[in-house]
């Protein structure tokens, strides 16, 4: 059994600076910022700390301190999604993943040290997972669950290992056998057991400091004083005692909130809180091996005038589905960009139904024609999360004689459109058996045929007469819709040499209007 | 980047062009129009050649009672133009610019063109002739009859053409037909009085 602990130390701090706006992010290290539960400071980052400010003072003294100081309270179901996050993230790599308290993950990694390739490739690759989501990790290692989070926690400054340069990772202390753990626990300090810490002063007193001093103790009297929970935890850290975890299980949907700490009026403001929320999708969607099809993004507005707006909701499909970051961003940049907010925002919530699991298509190195088209596809996404749905087209042959019903635009999604050729070929039948030429129909249709003045029952366009060169092609049909067509079609030349295709209606109509109608123009 | 400068749509340029797209679209890759001047007939375009599976049109006008308006402005449409030009995902490109653009943006094309592997054309009116463009081949289509374009080289890269080609593009008109345009061509007068004004609409024969 080889256990794995991921401590997170700034884990609430972590989760509440996610929430605030961007350009607050980037003054968030030098600004103090703590956190508050019942009336207390439960949390403070490194700038509170230099103006003085400590865990477990009063609202008003920590006021006193640092006057620029950002207070808010403390969440711990914020936190508990920012942990699942974690252990959503980590799930990839090993299916055994529990959560040992508010601020730690335990995973069991003796199964999946063969397929990543070793001990240290797993836990770089680890660590580059857990890289984008931001957090200060502390990382240990031990045979025993309860030893590996006691090392992770306590990260013994005189003990460290190497120091990741510059990053937040900082790889801890490894005990590879039992005796190894027993020995390193044994300077270990007491507060450290869970239920060690009520006890702290009054072990103190007594002058048991670390875990070795208890260890010497008898273990009746320790029983009879303390209860038995600081020997079963001191047990079970050293492997004296069974230890069964229950597996984390992964949510066959995702579905996050997140509340944002100043309201979103901008879309960049909503699309900096709906970033984090992605980093989560993906976690979970690695987690489940699979890339993401498709998601839905919510905001929950304020009250305005003491009315409860509706929630917006955008819901974003991929043509293609992805598991990239920076993609998943930039459809939801250009879908927000065309959005109109109806009210500031103060709550995001990120939902998901639709994965697709499946082999991740190679990248290439050169371009292919596979290659080609995935990146069609992925261009023709942006367009259409830009301009709209509905502009950006492909045209589909129709088997019918009017013009205008004869070719139809779709929507151009992603991948080819299952064309039936059946149309092309009785186009080019129907040529050969009128002895028609191939080009008799114009590329260029107007959608609402443009009436024509007369002259001598001549048509004219733009005060110029047409000369009617071949004709007339009778259509007649449509007598099944609400708009059948009777016309006579004729090519005609303009003044200028440029064909049209005009047409007369075959029956005079009622009103006497004009006769002559441009069709379309041949180009 | 080549400039076609046309009177009006439907002087022959899609006959003119769709040999380069169907060979372009022979080799597995897309053609894009941007913002057509009318409805594309899909008969009409296969008759040509082109291949509808590999053709995508950005349809920016809604034609209202014969009059055109925009749908996207005209930033959206010059901004798809360019991802498209620098995705290299695009094989050739034809565009229907407005007669009115920022002063730099047929330079940023121009530069998105160089980088993309294809043809790229840009259609706009003739009547902007006289203005300078960045485009290193601008060429003025007309029609010279029927079935017949003649090109006049505006600009190009090398010493400047003279006289303007006269080109022959796949027939629309049948022979009859075109005899007699001919015929008409030549008596302009007495083509008028040809036309027999009849009640049920003159009747001609192929």
């Amino acid at each position: 059994m080889r256990w794995w602990a991921l401590h997170l130390p700034l884990l609430s701090l972590e989760a509440f600076c996610a929430t605030l706006p961007a350009e607050q992010t980037a003054e968030e290290t030098a600004r103090p910022v703590a956190l508050v539960a019942a009336h207390r400071v439960a949390a403070v980052n490194g700038a509170a700390a230099v103006c003085g400010v400590r865990v477990d003072m009063k609202r008003a003294t920590a006021l006193a301190l640092a006057a620029d100081l950002l207070l808010a309270e403390a969440s711990p179901v914020r936190d508990a999604a920012a942990l699942r996050a974690v252990a959503h993230a980590v799930l990839a790599f090993t299916p055994s993943v529990t959560l040992h308290d508010a601020q730690t993950v335990l995973l069991e990694v003796q199964g999946s040290l063969r397929l990543f390739g070793g001990p240290a490739a797993l836990q770089q690759r680890l660590l580059a997972a857990l890289a984008p989501l931001g957090h200060r990790v502390q990382f240990a290692a031990a045979p025993t669950a309860v030893g590996a989070a006691l090392l992770a926690r306590w990260w013994p400054r005189e003990v460290a290992g190497a120091v990741c340069a510059g990053a937040d990772l900082l790889l801890g202390v490894h005990a590879t056998d039992p005796a190894a753990l027993q020995a390193l626990l044994a300077a270990a300090p007491v507060w450290l057991l869970g239920p060690g810490r009520e006890h702290w002063e009054a072990l103190q007193g007594m002058g048991l400091h670390t875990l070795h001093d208890l260890q010497q103790l008898p273990r009746a009297g320790l029983a009879r004083r303390f209860g038995t929970e600081v020997l079963d935890d001191l047990d079970r850290a050293l492997g004296k005692r069974a230890d069964p975890r229950r597996w984390l299980a992964l949510p066959a949907t995702f579905d996050s909130r997140l509340e944002l700490f100043a309201r979103a009026e901008t879309t960049d403001q909503v699309l900096h809180g709906a970033g984090v929320l992605l980093l989560r999708l993906l976690a979970w969607a690695q987690a489940r091996q699979a890339r993401v099809g498709a998601f839905t993004l919510c905001m929950h507005h304020e009250r305005q005038r003491r009315v409860l707006q509706p929630p917006t909701e955008l819901a974003v499909a991929l043509a293609e589905p992805s598991a990239e970051l920076a993609h998943l961003q930039l459809l939801l940049r250009e879908r927000l960009a065309r959005m109109t907010l109806t009210a500031p925002t103060l709550e995001l919530q990120l939902s998901c139904q639709h994965l697709v699991t499946g082999a991740v298509p190679n990248g290439e190195l050169f371009p292919t024609h596979a290659s080609q088209a995935e990146g069609l596809v992925r261009l023709l996404e942006r367009l259409r999360a830009r301009l709209g749905d509905d502009q950006v087209l492909r045209l589909q042959a129709v088997a019918d004689h009017r013009p205008e019903h004869a070719s139809r635009s779709v929507p151009a999604q992603g991948g080819r459109v299952s064309d039936s050729p059946d149309a092309d070929t009785a186009l080019a039948a129907a040529s050969q058996a009128h002895g028609l030429l191939p080009l008799h129909r114009p590329a260029w249709l107007l959608p609402v045929p443009q009436a024509l003045a007369e002259r001598e029952a001549q048509p004219m366009l733009q005060g110029r007469p047409l000369q009617l060169l071949s004709g007339p092609e009778r259509i007649e049909t449509g007598w099944w819709d609400s708009e059948p067509a009777a016309r006579d079609y004729y090519i005609a030349q303009t003044e200028s040499g440029a064909l049209v295709w005009v047409w007369h209606a075959r029956l005079p109509s009622a009103e006497a209007g004009a006769q002559w109608f441009l069709q379309g123009r041949f180009a | 980047m080549t400039e076609l400068l046309l009177p009006h749509e439907g002087v022959g340029e899609l006959r003119l062009l769709a040999p380069l797209l169907a060979a372009v679209q022979a080799q597995q890759r897309c053609v894009m129009w941007f913002d057509p001047p009318a409805a594309p007939c899909a008969w009409a375009l296969s008759a040509l050649g082109l291949d509808l599976q590999r053709l995508v049109v950005l349809q920016a006008r809604q034609a209202l009672k014969g009059v055109a308006r925009s749908r996207l402005p005209a930033p959206d449409v010059l901004w798809a133009l360019e991802q498209a030009l620098k995705s290299g995902h695009v094989g050739a490109v034809l565009a229907w610019l407005p007669a009115r653009l920022p002063a730099d943006a047929l330079r940023r094309l121009q530069m998105a063109a160089q980088a993309h592997e294809g043809p790229a054309f840009l259609l706009r009116d003739a009547a902007l002739r006289h203005h300078p463009s960045a485009a290193p081949l601008r060429l003025a289509l007309a029609s010279a009859g029927p079935d017949c374009l003649r090109v006049t080289v505006l600009k190009r890269r090398g010493p400047p053409q003279a006289r303007p080609l006269e080109l022959a593009l796949p027939p629309v008109l049948s022979g009859p037909a075109l005899a007699r345009a001919q015929r008409v061509a030549a008596v302009p007068a007495a083509g008028l009085a040809q036309a027999a004004p009849a009640s049920g609409g003159p009747a001609l024969s192929r």
